[in-house]
């Protein structure tokens, strides 16, 4: 455990007196609030760096830079129609992939015991990064023709993000990046199917749908939707003695 | 002082490398995350590329080309995942120093968990290919697999292993194993993007399968033999490109004694020496009139003989032959063409016979890529007609509905106009005789059919099905008076009609008929 793991572990957990043992904690439960020490200011902002230190937020928000600049430079590029349809879904995923990999926590079961915080802190970090991911290559298409425009970044990113953080929930943390790896050929398969024919016209492989097309967009929100909440209330399957 | 004997040191229970070898094998195949993940591949082939491929005719060569891209592409994400997953095992789970201190050096367990996953990737790819190879062997007329297409793809997932694996190894990271994938798919799916024409270096792509200009073409392998020039250049490629990543693993230092970098660097310059040698056999290549890719330095020119089949012919009045391959579009073509050739059957200067033959392709400026027949489209003594099957011909693959069709409106006006005389530059009686000889057989003209045969291609121009150059059906327009000629023509008894054709058709021919003769 590094330095800044350690802290995160120390940060998330509930301010209680290093006094409050176990064999005490039944009895002054109740008088705890009275007893708790008043919170330093900037608390929240530390324990905000520090969760975000401790899950590689940073490195992901360099991650989905990186994708959006490249993006950038790719559409600047010629690409026939199947490469311009595609490049955008790749880049997409990968924003989403590296969303979807903050989620593994390197602390493990101590953390999820004592961090009351944490759902908050889970659900605002996911969040802030969708919308920085969404932003981030809405930006990189501007001026130039990025297939299927905004509301396909806004669909496409919070869709797979969603599915990773299902698979991060119900698979492992670790190994969150296959649900939207595994989601990527399909979708790319569904923007060719539009040219050969027979389509593949089921919304939830939104992609393939135009990016006006409702229920391609109530399939990814829903799939979002799910993962937000099922990693806000239970977190990540952490694998045992594995980190990063 | 007396000397004694100390009692021997016993010596170290060793077994033989090769079992210790075949031992740590075992174990990382029990212990490998692509075990896991052969499921996910195989669906990813499934959905993204078997149901694909099973949907085409069953033409080994449609089949085999349409395997080999889309096999890469649908293994690359999985199998690269799963390799950097496992390159970055000792790293996740702090076991490094542990394992440092073993009898094993580290390139030697980190090529047996290399060859753990790359093994599994490789039964599951496997399965893949037995289930449409299986398929096709039940389903094809004539011909057998082509192999070159299942190795390249085969060559390639050792080769997207060893690079994800040293990535895993080498970044350990829990961003690594996601990025590596998708950077797989990336390269490997908007890598055919650089190329432009047949003499492209980026051709060496594991999903080029055939000229990429033109698509997969069902011709390749039916009348000449396929040409394993350029896949030989891929195979060399993703051999070296192999070769030297692994190398690569044993090169830093603290990866083993001094004597491992040194074989180490010697065998990663091999392998990059291999790769760049295959890159720029891969830019010599050139389009060749068959239609596959011809590298000089590769080339057999045995292989340019064309193949000896029996063909499969029909009943009709004309007999019409086809390569055994396309055997299955026998009975649509005979019955398009049957009411064609019961007109012209018999007459001076008709085919005696309807012979499928071989596309030509030429390479033009660009991407372009020209195809059509190699000569005219009627020859030799007795006259044969040759004819290019729609089914033949590069782009989308068609159905035997609109193969039959095609025919009937394309081919059977061209097979009367090649009797007649009929083109661009022909007489009006021409025009008036071949009409109403379509209009008797009950054939759909074909004179408002837009020159140039549309397909999905990359800029593929090319002929209408079974015509040469400076032939085609040209016809009479309606309200003109070469088509009431044609209608007057038309209307005779056929006997008639025949008697006429019989002993004025050689003049007709020669132009020296104007429409006032016509009966």
């Amino acid at each position: 455990m590094t330095t800044d793991e350690t802290r995160a572990a120390a940060a998330t957990a509930p301010a209680a007196p290093p006094a409050a043992t176990s064999r005490a904690a039944p009895a002054t439960a109740a008088a705890l609030g009275t007893l708790r020490r008043p919170r330093p200011p900037r608390a929240g902002a530390r324990l905000v760096r520090l969760y975000a230190t401790s899950r590689r937020v940073p490195a992901a928000v360099t991650a989905v830079a990186a994708c959006a600049v490249v993006l950038r430079i790719a559409l600047a590029g010629h690409w026939d129609t199947y490469g311009a349809l595609q490049l955008p879904l790749v880049f997409e995923t990968a924003a989403a992939t590296a969303i979807t990999v903050t989620v593994a926590s390197p602390l493990g079961e101590p953390e999820r015991l004592t961090g009351r915080w944490l759902p908050y802190l889970r659900l605002t970090v996911t969040l802030v990064l969708t919308g920085v991911a969404i932003g981030a290559l809405a930006a990189a298409g501007t001026g130039a023709h990025l297939a299927g425009g905004t509301l396909d970044v806004l669909r496409n990113v919070a869709g797979i993000t969603g599915i990773g953080l299902l698979c991060a929930a119900v698979i492992n943390s670790g190994l969150a990046w296959i649900g939207p790896v595994a989601f990527l050929p399909p979708g790319a398969y569904a923007l060719y199917t539009q040219w050969h024919h027979p389509a593949l016209t089921t919304p939830w492989l939104w992609p393939g749908r135009p990016s006006r097309d409702l229920g391609a967009a109530i399939c990814a929100g829903l799939v979002f939707a799910a993962g937000v909440a099922v990693i806000t209330a239970r977190g990540a399957r952490d694998p045992a003695g594995e980190r990063d | 002082m007396t000397a004694t004997k100390a009692p021997a040191r016993p010596a170290p229970v060793t077994s033989p490398p090769g079992l210790a070898a075949a031992r740590l094998l075992r174990l990382e195949l029990r212990h490998n995350a692509m075990l896991w993940m052969m499921p996910v591949a195989v669906a990813l082939f499934w959905v993204t590329a078997g149901r694909k491929i099973m949907a085409t005719p069953p033409l080994w060569s449609l089949r085999a080309a349409g395997l080999q891209p889309n096999a890469v592409l649908a293994f690359a994400s999985p199998v690269a995942g799963a390799a950097a997953w496992m390159g970055s095992r000792e790293s996740r789970r702090r076991t490094t120093d542990l394992v440092n201190i073993t009898a094993r050096p580290r390139p030697v367990r980190l090529l047996a968990t290399w060859a753990a996953t790359t093994c599994w990737a490789l039964v599951a790819y496997l399965v893949c290919v037995a289930v449409v190879y299986g398929v096709t062997a039940h389903q094809a007329t004539w011909g057998g697999p082509l192999w070159w297409p299942a190795l390249v793809a085969g060559a390639s997932l050792p080769a997207v292993t060893a690079l994800g694996f040293a990535a895993g190894a080498l970044i350990p990271s829990r961003f690594t194993a996601p990025l590596v994938t998708i950077a797989a798919f990336f390269v490997l799916a908007l890598s055919t993007q650089l190329i432009h024409g047949s003499q492209s270096y980026w051709q060496i792509s594991p999903v080029v399968a055939a000229p990429w200009d033109i698509g997969p073409d069902p011709s390749a392998g039916t009348f000449y033999a396929y040409q394993p020039d350029l896949p030989l250049a891929q195979v060399m490629f993703l051999a070296g490109l192999t070769v030297a990543v692994l190398g690569a693993l044993a090169l830093p230092t603290g990866a083993g004694a001094r004597s491992w970098r040194r074989s180490a660097m010697a065998v990663t310059a091999a392998g990059l020496l291999a790769a760049g040698t295959a890159v720029a056999l891969a830019g010599t290549g050139r389009l060749d009139s068959h239609g596959m890719i011809a590298i000089p330095a590769l080339h057999d020119a045995a292989s340019d003989r064309p193949l000896r089949y029996t063909p499969v012919c029909s009943h009709t009045a004309i007999p019409v032959c086809l390569n055994p391959a396309y055997a299955s579009y026998l009975p649509a073509t005979e019955a398009a063409l049957a009411p064609v050739l019961d007109q012209i059957a018999g007459l001076p200067g008709a085919p005696a016979r309807i012979s499928q033959a071989a596309v030509a392709y030429r390479q033009e400026p660009g991407n372009s890529v020209g195809f059509g027949l190699a000569g005219r489209a009627i020859s030799g003594a007795p006259p044969v007609f040759h004819l290019l099957l729609p089914a033949e011909l590069p782009g989308p693959a068609i159905t035997t509905t609109e193969q039959a069709s095609q025919v009937r409106s394309i081919t059977g006006p061209n097979v009367i106009a090649s009797v007649t005389g009929d083109g661009p530059g022909a007489s009006q009686a021409q025009h008036a005789v071949t009409t109403a000889l379509l209009m008797a057989a009950r054939a759909v003209p074909s004179h408002l059919q837009p020159a140039g045969t549309p397909t999905a291609s990359n800029s593929v121009a090319g002929p209408l099905p079974g015509v040469a150059d400076g032939e085609r059906y040209v016809g009479a327009a309606p309200g003109s008076p070469a088509y009431a000629a044609a209608r007057r023509f038309a209307t005779l008894p056929a006997a008639a009609r025949r008697g006429w054709l019989v002993q004025h058709l050689a003049a007709l021919r020669a132009g020296r008929i104007g429409l006032g003769q016509l009966p």
